[in-house]
């Protein structure tokens, strides 16, 4: 088998060379392809409401006051019960030194 | 240093095999080589991933439109090739990939239809080239053709040449060593022997040496 160098290449012979890419440049370019058919095929973002990464859950039975005002306090805020239920425990591992 | 751009709308042209063909050749010789694998089918990456990246060769995975220009103005300095691996599709990373392309090469196989969609690149060259103001040196290579030559492929070598294409001398055979490139991994030079070895490392290197040309001394 053939082991030795076909060429050889001369690094400074290799140089690069400026090209535009501006937005302007860009633009031109992309609506030239465009008019060929060669147009975005990137996914697109994904629409909609990003998925939670509350995703622990507790089960927890507490007074019916209680519930109704953790409900109230989350629904002032606009956030879900389950912020209410972190800041608590935060509070609580402050306190208690854990 | 340049960017060489491996572009055909047309899916399984060779576009892929042609890369790696070219740059781990250049890298032989001793030039650094940044590879973009820009395609959604990973092939580049499965290539990276099949054996140990010769050295000198950098693969970089998941370039996609929105990055496409930003990555080529990074690392095309002086120092290293960059070689651009696009999808066999018509998109706007094609577009923007050949805006910042030094060379572009349309691998073609040599059939009626490869011709009928590759040509399509070399349409939107054009329109780029006139569109941005400078020229974009460009170059078809005939991919998996036969020691015989074929009519066909006589025909369609003609007809390009006949409107002023540059065809890149000599074609990429259908050899069984470049398509083991993607079963090992690495170059032709460390791969275990597949057919005529002797046959495929100088088919490549000089296809290698041909594209090296138009790099230093224009088309």
């Amino acid at each position: 088998m053939s082991d030795g160098k076909a060429f050889n290449i001369d690094l400074g012979r290799l140089k690069s060379r400026e090209k535009d890419s501006s937005p302007q440049a860009m633009e031109k370019a992309e609506r030239a392809g465009e008019e060929l058919g060669f147009v975005p095929r990137d996914g697109q973002k994904r629409r909609g409401r990003k998925p939670s990464p509350r995703t622990g859950q507790v089960h927890a039975k507490v007074l019916p006051g209680i519930s109704d005002e953790i409900a109230n306090e989350a629904k002032r805020r606009g956030v879900q019960q389950g912020v209410i239920i972190e800041e608590a425990w935060a509070m609580y591992k402050n306190k208690s030194g854990i | 240093m340049p960017t060489v751009v491996i572009a055909s709308p047309k899916g399984g042209a060779g576009k892929s095999t042609a890369a790696i063909i070219l740059g781990t050749e250049l890298a032989y010789a001793g030039a650094d080589v940044v590879m973009l694998d820009c395609d959604p089918n990973h092939s580049l990456t499965l290539w990276a991933a099949r054996g140990a990246v010769p050295d000198r060769i950098r693969v970089l995975s998941n370039v996609t439109e929105s990055d496409i220009v930003k990555t080529i103005k990074q690392y095309d300095t002086d120092g290293q090739i960059v070689v651009v691996d696009l999808e066999g599709v018509a998109s706007r990373l094609v577009s923007r990939a050949i805006s910042q392309a030094d060379l572009v090469i349309t691998p073609m196989r040599a059939t009626t239809l490869d011709a009928t969609i590759g040509v399509r690149a070399l349409q939107l060259i054009a329109e780029e080239e006139e569109a941005l103001d400078r020229k974009i040196p460009h170059a078809v290579v005939f991919t998996m053709t036969k020691a015989i030559r074929s009519k066909q492929h006589s025909g369609i070598a003609e007809s390009l040449a006949g409107q002023g294409v540059d065809l890149i001398n000599p074609p990429l055979m259908e050899r069984a060593a470049f398509s083991a490139l993607f079963e090992f991994g690495g170059n032709l030079r460390n791969m275990p022997a597949q057919g005529n070895m002797d046959g495929a490392i100088e088919n490549a290197a000089q296809f290698a040496q041909a594209v090296y040309k138009r790099l230093t001394e224009g088309v």
